[in-house]
């Protein structure tokens, strides 16, 4: 489009891409500086954390953790979700809860199951207190055909939908299988609460930020059980490493035919459960 | 170049340089260590304090419970569950006993449904009626023995070393002749069995019978208990003023769950009260809650009774007929 006779000498296209090339070595040089001066500093850091974790005697690429949930056992009693609120600070209501426990009740004649958790009204009111759970016996004399307890935690997918949508990389799949959520990181979004299928995250307005389940990660490094299933009066809850064939929860899976919750969403948890109907999800 | 065109490379130059550094400045540095998150929030994480300490804290302590505790059936409820998370114990003060254990037990035993059947469970109201689990039974080992084995003595042999030994003062017939000491007939051989067997080894003293059993054998007492409680009971309903019958059934609900509703129990392992004589109801609740007759049930029970209480009991149960007719309501 340009005319011929009129040709600026800064437009000649060979003096305009020296002029570039002469811009970006300079900016070049300056970056280059910069960015090996902070890779130098990532990679001596990069060092120091494996010896930290070595000296924990804890080494995540060691386990593969996996959880067992036998609602044929489970008695209802509500132990676990006392001891997990005050295992993991979770707050003493009766809105937050990092795991739960669903009572499914069929009654003669009706087809789909009633449902409530120790959080339900008439529970809470059974209890007399918010920071308390215990079920009420509110089906005692009824007609009962088929009833059970199913305990509830984040299932800890090998593909985890919340972590997929965090935007700033503070939820993350640990080598040992645990989900995990930084809490200085988190930015309290609450998109990892909408994606999770379970429901099993919740946004703790005490700390702004997004809390749920974490296998009680600060007791299974340590060699010891989650709060929940020390507690288990039934040993409703199995806790153990897949990758040890006669770990509890390796045998737990060998020697029963266990089931996951709304495989469909191809987020394969790593909560396996017995006992459980086709309504429960 | 133009100059405008410079500026514009230079500038952008410039806020890409700006944004890198200004990423190596913000990133946490362990932020690429394993993925794209803070590798240092796992060290975080795994830092926290457990708050539950597992029984194998416990047992340094308090050794004695804890041996009991694991050798019965509550051996898989933990400490911490009824106690109460161990974080800061002892250095913080005490853990928790828990006193309202109808409230705390029933979390576990109520008849509920959903509950599994391998589960022991109770209808409390029934059960229990309004009182404390553990006035009879030990949390740290709750079961109580409910068998009991049938007594294999002979009746007749009992009879020739009873009349001996026993009838001067329990009665040809098993019933005494006065109001101190018990009748016999018709109560559970096992019972029986059971207290002679108490008296013979010292478990249990008197001034009469421990020496008298001490002379049995263990043949002899069975054949003993075989024959007195073979024997049919037959009392005359005993009135007294000692004691008030009606506050004495008021208060009989609480023991009715073991010695059933008038006293006369199907269960053998208890004894069966009714048409009992009234001193000796008297004269043994109260040797229960001054822990003279040692039973963990029975001082439970009784500790809490007046002197007034024993009494209205025990003209309750006095009253009462023992005849077999009656059918003692089976638990």
């Amino acid at each position: 489009m340009e005319p011929k006779n009129k040709k600026p000498p800064s437009q000649d296209r060979r003096e305009f891409l020296s002029g570039v090339a002469r811009v970006a070595a300079t900016t070049t040089a300056v970056l280059g500086g910069a960015a090996l001066g902070a890779l130098a500093r990532v990679e001596a850091k990069a060092d120091m954390p494996k010896q930290a974790v070595a000296e924990d005697s804890y080494d995540p690429s060691k386990h593969r953790w996996g959880f067992g949930v036998d609602a044929t056992k489970c008695i209802g009693c509500l132990r676990c979700v006392e001891a997990c609120k005050r295992e993991n600070d979770v707050p003493q209501d009766a809105h937050h809860f990092r795991t739960w426990v669903e009572r499914y009740v069929y009654l003669e004649g009706e087809e789909h199951a009633r449902i409530d958790s120790q959080q339900d009204p008439v529970n809470i009111e059974a209890s007399g207190s918010e920071r308390e759970y215990r079920f009420a016996n509110r089906y005692k004399g009824m007609k009962v055909e088929k009833a059970f307890f199913v305990p509830k935690l984040c299932n800890h997918c090998t593909h985890p939908a919340c972590v997929q949508v965090c935007p700033v990389g503070a939820t993350y799949k640990t080598a040992d299988g645990a989900v995990l959520i930084d809490h200085d990181y988190c930015i309290g979004c609450r998109y990892c609460v909408q994606a999770c299928p379970y429901g099993a995250r919740f946004f703790n307005e005490e700390k702004q930020v997004t809390d749920k389940c974490t296998w009680c990660y600060h007791r299974i490094t340590k060699g010891l059980q989650p709060a929940c299933v020390e507690v288990c009066p039934v040993s409703a809850r199995v806790f153990g490493d897949l990758g040890d064939r006669e770990s509890p929860i390796s045998l737990f899976i060998r020697n029963n035919r266990v089931q996951v919750l709304k495989p469909e969403t191809g987020n394969a948890p790593n909560v396996f459960y017995v006992g459980i109907d086709k309504e429960v999800s | 170049m133009p100059k405008h065109i410079l500026r514009l490379l230079v500038l952008i130059a410039g806020l890409a340089g700006f944004g890198l550094v200004a990423k190596a400045y913000f990133t946490a540095d362990s932020f690429y260590q394993y993925g794209h998150y803070r590798g240092d929030s796992i060290k975080q994480i795994a830092a926290r304090e457990p708050a539950y300490q597992t029984p194998r804290y416990c047992v340094a302590c308090h050794g004695e419970r804890h041996a009991q505790w694991s050798a019965n059936s509550h051996k898989s409820v933990i400490c911490e569950v009824c106690h109460g998370a161990a974080e800061g114990h002892p250095q913080n003060g005490k853990l928790p006993v828990p006193h309202d254990t109808a409230r705390l037990c029933s979390l576990c035993h109520e008849a509920m449904p959903g509950r599994p059947r391998t589960q022991p469970q109770v209808e409390i109201a029934l059960h229990a009626s309004r009182q404390q689990c553990v006035v009879c039974h030990n949390p740290h080992a709750p079961k109580i023995a409910m068998g009991v084995a049938k007594v294999a003595g002979d009746p007749v042999e009992g009879k020739k070393r009873g009349v001996a030994a026993c009838a001067s003062c329990h009665g040809e017939l098993g019933l005494s002749p006065n109001d101190t000491w018990p009748n016999l007939a018709g109560q559970h051989p096992a019972y029986l069995q059971r207290m002679l067997a108490a008296y013979k080894s010292g478990a249990q003293q008197d001034v009469m019978m421990s020496p008298l059993s001490e002379a049995l054998s263990d043949a002899d007492i069975a054949n003993l208990a075989s024959y007195y409680g073979s024997l049919r009971c037959r009392t005359a309903a005993a009135r007294s003023n000692a004691g008030n019958a009606v506050a004495g059934k008021a208060l009989s609900r609480n023991c009715a769950v073991c010695h059933g509703d008038t006293g006369l129990t199907a269960n053998a392992a208890w004894p069966r009260l009714a048409g009992q004589k009234l001193t000796y109801l008297v004269n043994a609740l109260k040797a229960f809650r001054a822990g003279l007759r040692k039973d963990p049930m029975m001082a439970g029970v009784t500790r809490g009774l007046s002197d007034t209480d024993i009494a209205n009991l025990a003209a309750y149960y006095a009253e009462q007929s023992c005849e077999p007719t009656v059918q003692a309501r089976s638990r």
